[in-house]
């Protein structure tokens, strides 16, 4: 499963974020997206799901059936500020997703399993949740939905390390059938976890070749290459 | 204090001048002509400077004219002597007292200053107290003499209003610093005192006035407590503490949403619990759609009892006077005959379209429109509809009541005509889903809200003012009310007809998160 972005260009009224992004995703890697503050990876991640119209360029999904303009449908959006309904509980909105979904597969207890939401939290309000129980939620709905692509804004930014190491275990066992794009700030969470580090630098991606992921020289090279960013 | 009052004005500057320059920025066409440098522009800085502050002291004239005019209109209603207007004023600067503080209001200002830049709370407050007063006494002053107002009695009411501001600043800090909460949040005292003040400025209906000798022994003697106050509102040091408490970030974002509007919105904690036999066998969007009306009980059905309960009594009263009094039934048929227009008014005011539209993005599409499935036309339609019925049957059951106490007026009055009853029988209860759908069909059409759920679209402010207005020139038509249900039905037919096709054709791209 590929996906592909072709000559993608975004600019807001007189300033131009991204240029002729010409980038290859695949599945069975988590990719993580590292730019500086303002690069421009949250107007990635919403060109993408079609949040906002882009001025040139097509996205393209390839998923057995031959390569297609994708559809919203196949993809997948956890924001950096997790948003649920706040009138519900976690066990109505479930309910709610599954049945408009059709989908049976598993209990909900079970569905909850996944994200290790505890009984006692499924019948509160979603509005007395923290920051991070909406945010296992808000991954949950897409892993339900099972979308070929999860596009993954800054997710463990404010997890405390439990819930973020359940989070990262999670994400590797998805990303065999599943292609997860992942923006980070964090270098050491990119690396730890992350198949390919994708730069967004000077309004364009690319690829930083595949090395030893932990070693110094590489963290280096990506560092410099986030500085080399004009960040105008 | 000079040094705060420097500052502060500095921000104020600023932010009127960045206001100015983002609003510019945001125009058609303009925004094509100032890029991003424009903040830092000296010439566009110092235009949006003049007109920024200019536009600022606009609007506080103009509110405080506004304030004026409302209380010459009531006035007039009340009495047509002319100590009224000194009676009225009077008591509403005491009841401003009450419900008009600024000490210890939580803003994005007051944040900004005291939280993130660190200003000295104390000064800020001083700061804060002194230009509230100056501005009060300017602008009252002004205002006394542009009304052609005595302008004897006019300065001693602006003095005892000055007096008043301080006591009431001093009266809040002491209820806080004993009950850690504010005065108004209890209920049931905020609403005795505030009734009590309100019928009490009606009484120069039953001529009872308060004098000139009372209002200036009240100036006086305000005077003299305002001084203790101010002495009590100045040997408090713990104003930074205070601040910290009460003016959080998000109560400031809060305060700043006119009106506190996100708590007016807000799930009660009552209506959390929901009786499991009206959701259990529903599914998907029925589901979800139940739940949220459910949840919103205290905003939606809670006030539409209230409203059709007012509406009874009303009614009852007015039946008993129509068949006590020949006169009044006949003045009462003549104006259900030929003012139909005015119910058009009071459907406007009654409906809850646009609280239930604020509930429903704070509440709900704010956080779901994130979700694609949420966004696919069939799903945009289809809740849509499962909306328009829920909200135009909630405000079905005050339509009959008016629907029903107008027959019977009516027939107290000595109508005969089948024709009249049923036309204007029918015309409240489709002006009822004419509102219902309004609301809901500006709502999809022109989403006005950000982000950050602030409203941000001009569109839908005009829109809202034009239906004010349109129905502000229908309570002032004098036409058979057959001829204007007749017409108001057409009207109210084609208007639902050519807007459910709209928002078919449209919604689908106009609802979405700006």
């Amino acid at each position: 499963m590929k996906l592909y972005i072709e000559n993608l260009s975004k600019s807001y009224i007189d300033k131009n974020i991204l240029k002729d992004i010409d980038i290859t995703f695949e599945s069975g890697k988590i990719y993580g997206l590292l730019g500086r503050n303002g690069a421009g990876k949250t107007t990635f991640f919403n060109c993408i799901n079609e949040d906002i119209t882009y001025d040139s360029g097509k996205i393209y999904l390839e998923a057995g059936y031959g390569k297609n303009l994708i559809n919203t449908n196949d993809i997948g959006y956890v924001v950096s500020t997790p948003v649920v309904p706040e009138f519900l509980t976690a066990k109505e909105f479930l309910k709610f997703f599954l049945d408009i979904n059709k989908i049976s597969d598993k209990s909900i207890e079970e569905y909850f399993d996944i994200v290790k939401i505890e009984k006692e939290d499924q019948n509160k309000l979603l509005r007395d949740f923290s920051h991070g129980m909406k945010n296992k939620m808000q991954l949950l709905i897409n892993i339900i939905a099972n979308p070929k692509v999860i596009l993954l804004d800054e997710p463990l930014t404010s997890l405390d390390i439990v819930v973020q190491e359940e989070i990262k275990e999670l994400l590797k066992k998805l990303k065999d059938d599943h292609i997860i794009i992942l923006s980070t700030h964090i270098l050491e969470l990119a690396m730890d976890l992350c198949d390919e580090i994708v730069i967004l630098n000077n309004k364009t991606l690319e690829i930083c070749d595949k090395e030893n992921l932990n070693s110094k020289k590489y963290k280096d090279k990506i560092i410099k290459s986030l500085k080399d960013d004009k960040h105008d | 204090m000079i040094r705060t009052l420097y500052y502060s004005l500095k921000i104020d500057t600023y932010y009127a001048i960045n206001s100015f320059i983002y609003l510019l920025r945001k125009l058609p066409i303009l925004k094509d002509l100032f890029t991003e440098d424009a903040y830092t522009s000296k010439i566009l800085k110092l235009l949006s400077g003049f007109f920024g502050i200019l536009l600022s002291f606009t609007k506080m004239v103009f509110s405080r004219y506004l304030y004026f005019l409302i209380i010459y209109i009531i006035s007039n209603y009340i009495s047509k002597d002319n100590r009224t207007f000194y009676h009225v004023f009077f008591i509403f600067s005491i009841i401003g007292m009450f419900i008009n503080n600024k000490l210890l209001t939580a803003n994005m200002k007051k944040y900004l200053s005291i939280v993130v830049f660190k200003m000295d709370a104390k000064n800020y407050l001083k700061y804060n107290l002194f230009w509230t007063l100056l501005t009060n006494l300017s602008l009252n002053s002004l205002c006394f003499y542009l009304f052609n107002l005595d302008m004897k009695i006019g300065f001693i009411l602006v003095l005892f209003q000055l007096g008043v501001r301080v006591i009431g600043e001093s009266l809040e800090l002491m209820y806080f610093r004993k009950y850690a909460n504010f005065w108004y949040n209890n209920t049931f005292l905020y609403f005795s005192i505030l009734s009590i003040l309100l019928l009490f400025s009606f009484s120069p209906a039953i001529n009872l006035f308060i004098n000139q000798d009372m209002i200036f022994i009240s100036t006086l003697a305000s005077i003299v407590i305002s001084v203790v106050s101010y002495f009590y509102i100045c040997s408090f040091n713990d104003y930074t503490s205070i601040f910290k408490r009460i003016n959080t970030l998000s109560n400031a974002i809060n305060n700043d949403l006119s009106n506190n509007r996100q708590s007016i919105v807000e799930v009660k904690k009552k209506d959390i619990q929901i009786d499991e036999k009206k959701i259990s066998t529903k599914n998907g969007y029925d589901y979800f759609n139940t739940i949220f009306f459910e949840r919103h009980r205290d905003i939606l059905l809670r006030t539409v009892k209230f409203i059709s309960f007012v509406l009874i009594v009303s009614y009852i009263i007015l039946g008993i006077f129509a068949i006590d009094n020949k006169e009044f039934s006949i003045m009462l048929n003549d104006f259900l005959s030929n003012r139909l227009g005015w119910f058009v008014l009071i459907m406007y005011f009654i409906n809850r379209g646009s609280i239930v539209t604020q509930a429903m993005f704070y509440n709900c599409d704010h956080a779901m429109l994130k979700y694609n499935f949420y966004r696919e036309p069939s799903v945009i339609i289809g809740l849509f509809k499962m909306r328009l019925k829920t909200i135009s049957q909630i405000n079905l059951l005050p339509a009959l009541i008016i629907s029903f106490g107008n027959a019977i007026l009516l027939f107290i009055g000595g109508e005969t005509s089948v024709l009249n009853f049923v036309g204007m029988f029918l015309f409240i209860i489709l002006l009822s889903v004419f509102f219902s759908l309004h609301y809901l069909v500006i709502y999809y059409l022109l989403q006005p809200y950000n982000q950050e759920m602030q409203m941000k679209k001009l569109s839908y402010s005009v829109v809202s003012l034009i239906t004010y207005l349109i129905c502000y020139w229908a309570s002032k038509l004098y036409v058979s009310s057959l001829t204007f249900s007749i017409i108001g039905l057409v009207l109210c037919i084609i208007y639902i007809l050519i807007s459910l096709k709209i928002v078919e054709n449209y919604a689908p791209r106009t609802f979405k998160i700006n």
